[in-house]
């Protein structure tokens, strides 16, 4: 994997435009999936997720080669969605954005039957529900928590990621996961 | 009924497994007496394992497209710079004609489908599995089969390359460049070296090339 990632990306330093195609391809997911965790809208977590790639794209030879390129990426949506968030209303997520456009939102985000089971019903509420309690976290958190359980990245990886040390993450994780157990922990 | 504020960092630390072990048995025996800290542990457990149980989402349709069109246009130059750097022997005839690239599925059991690369007419038969180049007819440039024989009856400008085949000529055949067979696997990572990249991807980019 990582030696098919770096032809690549010699490909595009070496001018090939295309061979950047593979590389959205490979990377599209969780990239996206990521946006998508910290900002709660697909809408948004897709023009972070292109923003990114296109900012990869203009900075592919700042990318240093003996990294891992998902972190890179993954630093560059990160940092992107960040800024998004700070430049929306600083009390956004303690707000009362939670509800109305925002759950229709998500459902749109699985393909949708006409009638759902019940089972899948409470599925979709339950997934809501995480959703709409990772958006109360602080965005700080938010992303430790994020990179951490919805990507299971290691401390080391995530700390290259948020350019924090080590133990700022771990203390991140542990205030994310506090706040996280008075809404999930007692049900 | 709250503990400590200290038992509950330790209990992080615990709960990250990050701890010498003499620490986490007394932790441990502490939560052996602690209903409160127990109770804590074992909602941040189900915290966490609720918030791994968040489903994965896949990026939208079309997203790879939308990206690759906003990348800043590259001029015709840099375009063929590129080609270049990824056909460097193929650099003198090729480009200046018109590429067709035919790829045929050889229909039986699976087996690979014949590739041709080449400007000019030339005949498939797949039950054979042969690329004949007629009498009358010309290949500018060089040819490419892959997966099949060719059988050169007409004229060739520039090579021939044969991949898992081989080439027979008749003797009305006029082959300008150099024969080369590729079928064993040495060989053909050699030619893949020297190919670097696919085969086809110049030729499969909606004409941009020419
Ligand atoms: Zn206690």
């Amino acid at each position: 994997m990582d030696a098919v990632v770096k032809r690549i990306v010699r490909e595009v330093k070496r001018g090939n435009q295309e061979a950047f195609a593979e590389l959205v391809e490979l990377y599209k997911d969780k990239v996206y999936h990521i946006a998508y965790r910290m900002l709660g809208n697909a809408h948004e977590a897709q023009d972070v997720s292109q923003e990114a790639f296109l900012r990869a794209y203009t900075n592919i030879h700042s990318y240093d080669e003996n990294r891992k390129f998902s972190t890179w990426i993954f630093r560059i949506a990160t940092n992107l969605a960040i800024d998004r968030l700070r430049k929306k209303k600083p009390d956004f997520h303690l707000e009362d954005k939670v509800g109305g456009t925002e759950n229709l939102d998500y459902y749109s985000q699985f393909a949708s039957e006409e009638a759902l089971p019940e089972e899948q019903v409470v599925k979709l509420e339950m997934q809501e529900w995480i959703q709409q309690e990772i958006m109360q976290l602080p965005p700080k958190y938010r992303s430790a928590v994020i990179l951490k359980y919805l990507e299971d990245l290691s401390l080391k990886e995530i700390s290259e990621i948020l350019n924090l040390p080590v133990p700022t993450v771990k203390t991140r994780i542990h205030r994310g996961r506090e706040a996280l157990r008075k809404k999930l922990g007692d049900v | 009924m709250a503990c400590s504020h200290e038992y509950y960092k330790l209990m992080h630390e615990y709960l990250d497994e990050n701890m010498p072990l003499t620490e986490a048995k007394k932790f441990e025996a502490h939560m052996q007496e602690c209903p409160a800290c127990e109770q804590h542990l074992k909602e941040l457990k189900k915290t966490v394992a609720i918030v791994q149980s968040a489903s994965h989402f896949e990026a939208p349709e079309g997203l790879t497209r939308e990206v690759m069109n906003q990348l800043p246009k590259q001029n015709q130059s840099q375009k063929w710079q590129n080609w270049l750097r990824r056909h460097p022997f193929l650099v003198t005839a090729a480009a200046f004609f018109l590429v067709f690239l035919l790829s045929l599925s050889a229909g039986f059991d699976g087996e690979e489908e014949i590739m041709v690369k080449g400007d000019g007419h030339f005949i498939v038969d797949e039950s054979r599995k042969v690329v004949i180049i007629p009498e009358d007819s010309t290949i500018q440039g060089d040819l490419l089969i892959r997966n099949g024989n060719v059988e050169v009856n007409g004229e060739i400008e520039g090579d021939i390359t044969v991949i898992h085949g081989e080439h027979l000529q008749a003797s009305t055949a006029r082959i300008a460049g150099d024969i080369e067979e590729v079928n064993n696997t040495m060989e053909w990572i050699w030619y893949e070296i020297k190919e670097f990249s696919r085969e086809v991807l110049p030729f499969s980019s909606n004409g941009e090339e020419e």
